[in-house]
């Protein structure tokens, strides 16, 4: 029974990264650069001015790119709603999300190529030429950097903003951090909703300029907030399974990461079934096109595989209370969840690039490898010397001795 | 009771982080609560604004019905409707109903899932406002059908013809997710009613109360059993209403949203359509719950913690909602679709440029009162608000449905929509139906889910075990108990 159970604490648990945080900036780093040095000197050799070394960069940049904003949507709508169960968990959410500073620097390859890269940019496109015209004051390059370059300051201000407030709490304690960090969420969202959904028409719906379907940035969004719920999954299993968090992150809490990702993965196959029902009921040519690019040279195959294995699969596997609550059930689930949000990018950008194939190219694997060591050397680099659990937020007591009935 | 909470403070809104909100002001016990709330229901006789209330409404109501008779003897040719408007109140009767009908499942399912535990003061009586205005709702596609007395085939009955209705036509999901969503929304909304009713029961002075509220509650006995069996149903009803939340209202614009036409096809709409009916039935909960916590005095349950977080919903769905706007018109013009853009400019600055500005100022603007914390926390002010948000939430489906109609493909068939005095009396009275089922239970029915409020009282925690947070739901396996004890 509930008032049995020992409620734990900071004391008995490992709770910083010490030697664990160099030794990850190091071996991901390397990773990292080899990876991208590699996939550079590929990329080079195919003599085709960085067109598919591009394309791999953006499908894993926009990866990478939305794991860290549903950590920044995590943190954000703790806050506004003060949520409780979540505190344990957020010093986490809090260093994911303000590792879009380091996407900054990830997505300077991608504005460098972007000529190289956009349909819009480079003509390669089957979209008429009037059309681009008509939405060249929209599709052109300078406005998309000063885009980007609004979008990054917004994200990186509020990120490194809750990061901040979150760390002078660790020394404070002072409860009317809370109360800031709250009151400042509500804009933040609101400029997220704002940010991500253009963000999502840049990278992603853009690479086909004709197309066009308001439920996009939604769908981003849905993507992201799993791809960061399977990553906290993910962050926290490594975590413990080297010492750290053991006791301060328990049964609880990893039933409401299923709860979170079993949600939102039902929430992606709403958004999903809601686009592609609605244009293939309508059936317009103009929309229409986008998935018969999708269903033809064998990508009809990637599209079941989003069906099954992004949506019924996983919904039916974290349906079960006794699924969640189990460490590595869970971190199953997660990994596969993860895998499958890239193969919905993958399913998103590559149709436009190489239609004619579905299978993917060795540069894909060395640019995820290349971003992702950078990503995970950068989220070691901001986690190593902090606590990593807010260690004097006021509602850390009951998120410790969080229940589910 | 004890020293604690006689110095409870009576501003349950002040951000205090380092402590749970109270939910219930005023020193209450559980008896104390139990007899207030029962006491709205077991009155002899109501207070005489409540019968000149129930006279008004159901005085509507006999004109909507006069209206539908008068519609079914003539044709729907009194109706405004021309001839590329085919569409007209009706269905946008029938859409804001619905709509409003979103607010009590998602209070009873979504943030009992959420473990939001003010929900427990408002829940019952917004569950019973669902049931109202889907029943409202229902009416409106009912009478639209021309030949009244045919509507049963819209329901896929086996039939001597083989005459099935078109399974492809969202009209018809809208007969399933409508359907399902009524039965599944009374089921909720009577299981969490029954050891309220058996409250009632036990209490009842008069034979005939104790007979009816004995067959309504069900045998309930307060058992362990009982309660084992409650939770678990409640749960089960929970998640199954879950989606039915989302469902409904995404079936509804698929009416829409399927078609070809620019301004009703676009693919945002099922996720729209499910903001917009939160954002309306939450500002009907308020418009209602403002003065019935006045006139009932239960300003210590319903407290002004509970109108925030209402008025903080508004706010989010409503920002929400104008976000969807500002989508749709961006992509209208990002499309290159001259239809497209042509249908949004011609909303802004057409001919019902009136009724899309009222909407947006309704909708979008009205609501970022809501950022100001005085303005969440002051009933009258909130309430004004409210009132802005339903007349923008009817303008809302209006401009959908009409506007685009009105303007189709074809110049020369375009022609301006305007309703008859029997369109608009119907809708009319359709608010004397709504008003008067709501004054029939706020008479006589439990308004306030007791039992579940119970377990957020400050009492729960000192007389049951201490817990520091989580759901509540199974927590209070004794209370029947404590409550027969102390009667």
């Amino acid at each position: 029974m509930s008032h049995h159970r020992h409620i734990p604490t900071l004391e008995e648990d490992h709770i910083t990264l010490d030697e664990l945080g160099p030794r990850t900036v190091r071996v991901a780093g390397a990773i990292g650069v080899v990876g991208l040095a590699l996939a550079a000197a590929m990329g080079a050799a195919r003599g085709d001015g960085f067109a598919s070394f591009g394309w791999s960069y953006l499908l894993n940049f926009a990866f990478f790119l939305s794991v860290s904003l549903g950590a920044f949507f995590f943190v954000a709508i703790g806050h506004v709603m003060g949520v409780h169960w979540n505190v344990v968990a957020r010093r986490l959410a809090e260093v994911v999300a303000a590792n879009l500073v380091y996407l900054v620097v990830l997505m300077i390859p991608l504005l460098l190529l972007a000529g190289r890269v956009f349909p819009w940019a480079t003509g390669h496109t089957e979209t008429p030429a009037a059309l681009l015209a008509i939405k060249a004051p929209y599709l052109n390059q300078t406005f998309f950097l000063v885009r980007w370059v609004v979008y990054f300051l917004i994200w990186c201000g509020y990120a490194l903003w809750f990061w901040k407030r979150s760390l002078e709490q660790d020394e404070t304690g002072a409860p009317q951090l809370s109360v800031r960090m709250s009151r400042k969420s509500g804009l933040a969202l609101l400029l997220y909703a704002l940010t991500l959904t253009f963000a999502s028409y840049d990278l992603l719906m853009s690479l086909d300029p004709a197309w066009f379907s308001t439920i996009f940035g939604p769908y981003y969004f849905a993507g992201s907030v799993v791809a960061f719920a399977a990553a906290l999954t993910v962050i926290t299993f490594w975590l413990q399974s080297r010492g750290r968090l053991t006791k301060v992150i328990h049964t609880e809490h990893l039933h409401d990461y299923g709860k979170l990702l079993f949600a939102f993965v039902f929430f992606w196959a709403y958004l999903a079934f809601s686009q592609y029902m609605l244009i293939w009921y309508a059936n317009i040519p103009e929309e229409t096109a986008w998935f018969l690019r999708r269903q033809q040279n064998g990508w009809g195959w990637v599209g079941l595989l989003l069906l099954f294995f992004n949506f019924i699969v996983p919904f039916l596997g974290l349906l079960a209370r006794s699924v969640k609550r189990h460490r590595r059930g869970l971190y199953f689930w997660a990994v596969w969840l993860l895998v499958m949000h890239w193969v919905d990018l993958y399913w998103i950008v590559m149709p436009e690039f190489h239609p004619e194939t579905p299978l993917p190219d060795l540069l894909d694997l060395l640019t995820f490898v290349g971003i992702g060591g950078l990503y995970v050397a950068g989220i070691a680099l901001r986690a190593s010397g902090h606590s990593l659990v807010p260690r004097r937020d006021p509602r850390l007591d009951d998120s410790l001795g969080f229940e589910n009935a | 009771m004890d020293a604690t909470r006689a110095m409870e403070p009576l501003d349950n809104t002040l951000e205090d982080p380092t402590r749970p909100t109270p939910l219930v002001l005023g020193g209450h016990t559980l008896t104390s609560l139990t007899d207030k709330i029962c006491a709205i229901a077991e009155k002899p006789r109501p207070p005489r604004a409540w019968y000149i209330a129930i006279t008004a409404s159901s005085s509507l109501t006999l004109v909507m019905f006069a209206m539908i008779g008068y519609l079914i003897t003539t044709g729907v040719g009194v109706w405004g409707l021309n001839n590329p408007v085919g569409w007209g109140w009706a269905i946008v009767n029938f859409v804001f109903w619905v709509g409003i009908g979103h607010a009590g499942t998602l209070i009873s399912a979504i943030l009992f899932l959420l473990r939001q535990k003010w929900r427990t003061s408002i829940n019952r009586f917004a569950e019973a406002m669902t049931i109202f205005a889907v029943i409202c709702a229902g009416i409106f596609p009912g009478i639209h059908v021309g030949r009244v007395w045919v509507v049963a085939w819209i329901f896929p009955i086996p039939n001597y013809e083989s005459m099935w209705p078109n399974f492809r036509s969202p009209l018809l999901w809208d007969v399933f997710a409508v359907g399902t969503y009524a039965t599944v929304s009374l089921l909720f909304w009577y299981t969490g009613m029954v050891p309220d009713l058996a409250t009632l029961r036990d209490r009842a002075t008069t034979k005939v109360r104790a007979i009816v509220l004995g067959v309504l509650a069900l045998g309930w006995r307060g058992s362990h059993r009982h309660w084992h069996r409650y939770e678990w149903a409640y749960l089960i009803l929970a998640g199954l209403a879950t989606p039915l939340v989302l469902s409904v209202h995404s079936v509804v614009s698929f009416d829409f949203a399927t078609a070809q036409l620019p301004g009703w096809h676009t693919t945002i709409f099922p996720p729209y359509f499910v903001a917009g009916a939160i954002f309306s039935g939450f500002a009907m909960v308020g418009t209602l719950i403002v003065p019935i916590r006045k006139w009932f005095n239960l300003e210590d349950i319903i407290t002004l913690h509970h109108l925030e977080n209402i008025n903080k919903v508004i706010l989010a769905t409503g920002t929400m909602v104008g976000f969807a706007y500002s989508t749709e018109f961006f992509i209208a013009w990002y499309s290159g679709n001259p239809n497209e853009s042509f249908t949004f400019v011609n909303r802004a600055f057409g001919p019902y440029a009136w009724a899309y500005w009222t909407m947006v100022s309704c909708n979008v603007i009205v609501p970022q009162f809501f950022w100001s914390k005085k303005i969440r926390t002051t009933p009258w002010m909130a309430w004004i608000l409210y009132i802005f948000v339903n007349i923008g939430m009817w303008f809302e489906r209006f401009v959908i449905t009409v506007t685009s109609l009105s303007r189709d493909f074809l110049p020369s068939s375009w022609a301006y929509y305007s309703p008859t005095f029997v369109d608009v009396l119907t809708f009319v009275g359709s608010f004397g139906l709504f008003f008067t089922l709501v004054l029939l239970f706020v008479r006589f029915g439990p308004i306030i889910a007791m039992a579940e409020v119970k377990t957020v009282m400050p009492v729960a925690a000192l007389e049951g075990e201490s817990k520091p947070i989580g759901d509540y739901h199974g927590d209070m396996h004794d209370e029947p108990r404590h409550l027969r004890e102390k009667e």
